[in-house]
């Protein structure tokens, strides 16, 4: 599972297989612990292609992938579901193959490449699945989701395996091995993913919330940028130390890239950017003084309630102290 | 006598650990009757003990000795044993035992102005409020005797120090004044008006029943730190002041309220003459000298209005309506007021002309920037003040009677949940 692949094919996968994978595993764990715990547990039908798995967190999912291999290029386009039979512990064969005729209708250039699943890990079991689709495909690609949430993880948790035929204890066996893969995009899909990024709240939400929304995005935008830079820096840094030994291609590429920033370095420019800089600073301040306004407000209202005397006629209260 | 040093032993074994400390502050509570009384303790047993590590025990034991009447020639050695304690103690010990503390350096207080060298003790007091304060927002009692001898000894800047810190909570409504006015009076010495002014606004306008001397005085300043720096005055205190003070601080400070309304009308002439005629009442609270710059300022109020007016203006013009003596003096003042940026002009010395500006000040460079966003850092550091009050308030129980009591009486049908009429306390 470790080493790295060595058969010198680069992959290309597409988010719409990623998006199909979190939404196959999504309505699986849905189904299978409803959110109202006033129904108890419902059977699942096993045809619907769910991993059966006794907790929730280890249900896997399995389907197929399918794109298309030109040269030593393997682009993954899409996937489906497949169905999978605990009993013989592998897929269901025919069920597999009528959905390729179907999809090979609509997407006629595309073939199987491989099978996905959901964990943490490849493990030993998988390798059956993957013997069983090496006579679709003679190399099939294996892609591993992680559906655990790590906030920490910055990258995704997506992993492509392929197979390779090891010696191990003297025996040619076939072990996975990692492979690396870029994402490539097509229009439509970068604007559905910016989409499905960008949640707007059901109701459309007030201004306000949208005004939030939007700045949180930057935001957070932003602040990936910023640490991008700071690492870039920081390993430009050590480089200038000699901690680490200098790579060329790379101070190459960091020049490229600085010297594709705007260059507006006029008087003019300066001055407009401080002046607009200076402005916004300004309305932000004004929006903080209302704050503190309205929050003195209520704490004066508050002490006045607490701490006024009545007078005596009940009627208007004598001004506090 | 044994139970000298028995405490001093258990002193010397107890100051290690905060468990310790407690069982110790309570045999030295109970031992302090008996150790008034005994002869023995003298300034030469305090030589046993150290007082970074012993503090507590060590205050106990200075505050017997210092507490009943000190002779003259010992009141120096009194003084500079006390300073070297209060540098090298132990901040959490102390706050341990914070009254007598704070009654020791009162103590200290009047012995180094009875030797009439305040000077000695600022630096002392200065650390021992910080070692009192529990955080940087609290008012201690020691904040005013602090000032008061900073006001002495004229070091205004070390008492300026203790200013710059906002204050947001306070034990003793007396210290608060005290240490308002005080403060006051070292931003005036400092020149910072602005400052001066929104200290004696606090006093002027904290809550009071009853009249007091010290808001008295306050508004007397605060009247003539009004005239010089914003050259209004209005007979009416904030809407905010106290009904007492509203009522009796007027009957009170009569020649101040005479001079302040001189100073409406603008003329320099009938301003000095007032002056003239109350300086005695002015001599007898110290503040002929804030008096003698109000009137100076007078002449500032008026170029300034003029720039109101005019574009331009000839020196020997603004000398005949400001009431100066010749161009020259003219030339000085608006000078004075160039530089201190009080005005923007320009003084064309060949024909005598002067030429008023607008504001220069476009707000579009850095350092524009770094105040913007200092002050916004501040309003938001506010902010969280002002919630964490309202927090608090809403949980408090006086609150919430008053509150609940009134709920009842709009009654919204079911859908409002029941707030209890009474809560029980």
């Amino acid at each position: 599972m470790a080493p790295s692949s060595s058969s010198g094919l680069t992959f290309k996968l597409h988010p719409l297989v990623m998006l199909n994978i979190s939404d196959h595993f999504t309505r699986v764990k849905t189904q299978l612990n409803p959110p109202s715990s006033s129904c108890a547990t419902r059977n699942i039908p096993t045809t619907v292609g769910a991993g059966a798995a006794t907790s929730p967190q280890n249900v896997r999912v399995y389907g197929c992938v399918i794109g298309a291999q030109r040269g030593r290029t393997v682009e993954i386009f899409n996937s489906f579901e497949l169905v999978f039979d605990p009993s013989s512990d592998s897929l269901d064969r025919s069920f597999l193959e009528k959905k390729q005729e179907l999809y090979q209708k609509v997407f006629p250039g595309f073939y199987v490449l491989g099978w996905y699943s959901t964990g943490s890990e490849a493990n030993e079991s998988d390798m059956h699945i993957h013997k069983a689709l090496m006579d679709i495909n003679e190399s099939p690609v294996y892609v591993l989701l992680n559906p655990a949430i790590n906030h920490a993880q910055k990258d995704l948790p997506v992993t492509i395996y392929e197979s390779e035929f090891h010696v191990i204890d003297g025996i040619a066996q076939p072990i996975f091995v990692n492979a690396s893969y870029t994402i490539e995009t097509v229009e439509a899909e970068r604007i559905s993913v910016d989409h499905v990024a960008h949640l707007k709240p059901s109701d459309g939400g007030s201004a306000a919330t949208q005004l939030a929304a939007h700045l949180t995005g930057i935001h957070s935008a932003i602040k990936m940028l910023n640490s991008r830079i700071r690492v870039l820096f920081q390993y430009l840094v050590a480089m200038q130390r000699g901690d680490i030994p200098c790579d060329n291609s790379l101070l190459r590429q960091a020049a490229s890239l600085l010297r594709s920033l705007p260059a507006a370095h006029s008087e003019k420019f300066d001055d407009n950017f401080l002046m607009e800089y200076n402005d916004k600073l300004l309305m932000s301040y004004l929006a903080m003084i209302t704050n503190c306004t309205s929050n003195m407000n209520e704490v004066v209202d508050k002490v006045k309630t607490a701490y006024a005397k009545k007078s005596r006629t009940g009627g208007s209260r004598i001004p506090f102290m | 006598m044994s139970s000298v040093e028995a405490v001093i032993t258990s002193i010397q074994g107890l100051s290690s650990s905060s468990s310790d400390l407690s069982a110790l502050h309570d045999v030295l509570k109970g031992a302090s009757e008996s150790l008034r009384t005994d002869s023995d303790l003298q300034l030469s047993t305090l030589d046993q003990l150290d007082p970074s590590k012993h503090s507590l025990g060590y205050l106990y034991l200075l505050d017997v000795l210092t507490c009943g009447p000190v002779p003259r020639e010992k009141a120096s050695d009194v003084v500079l044993l006390i300073s070297r304690f209060i540098n090298a103690c132990d901040a959490v010990q102390i706050r341990l035992a914070s009254e007598k503390f704070v009654s020791l350096c009162k103590r200290f207080k009047d012995k180094v102005l009875e030797l009439r060298d305040p000077l000695r003790g600022v630096a002392p007091l200065l650390t021992a409020v910080r070692k009192v304060q529990v955080s940087t927002k609290r008012l201690t009692a020691l904040h005013p005797d602090c000032l008061q001898l900073c006001l002495q000894a004229k070091c205004y800047k070390a008492g300026f120090s203790v200013l710059s810190d906002d204050i947001l909570e306070v034990d003793q409504p007396r210290d608060f004044y005290l240490y308002c006015y005080y403060g006051g009076m070292i931003c005036i010495g400092l020149k910072r008006f602005q400052k001066a002014l929104e200290l004696l606004y606090n006093v002027v306008t904290a809550p009071m029943h009853v009249v007091n001397a010290i808001a008295l005085e306050a508004y007397k300043k605060y009247i003539l730190v009004t005239l010089i720096h914003s050259g209004q005055f209005s007979i009416n205190l904030p809407k905010c002041a106290s009904t007492a003070a509203k009522s009796n601080f007027k009957s009170w400070s009569t020649p101040y309220i005479e001079v302040g309304s001189c100073y409406n009308d603008g003329k320099i002439s009938e301003l000095e003459a007032v002056v003239v005629a109350n300086s005695s009442d002015f001599e007898k609270d110290n503040n002929l000298g804030l008096v003698k710059q109000a009137v100076a300022s007078l002449y500032k109020r008026n170029i300034l209005r003029l720039t109101q007016k005019y574009l331009t203006l000839s020196l020997q013009d603004i000398a005949n309506m400001v009431q100066l003596a010749n161009a020259k003096e003219a030339e000085m003042h608006v000078l004075q007021m160039i530089k201190d940026g009080q005005i923007h002009a320009l003084i064309n010395q060949k024909d005598g002309m002067v030429r008023f500006l607008e504001d220069p000040e476009q707000y579009k460079t850095s350092e524009m920037i770094e105040i913007m966003d200092s002050v916004i850092q501040r309003t938001i550091g506010l902010s969280k003040n002002l919630l964490a009050m309202d927090e608090s308030l809403s949980c408090d129980p006086l609150y919430l009677g008053k509150v609940g009591r009134e709920r009842q009486r709009y009654d919204f049908g079911d859908d409002f949940d029941t707030v209890p009429q009474k809560f029980s306390m």
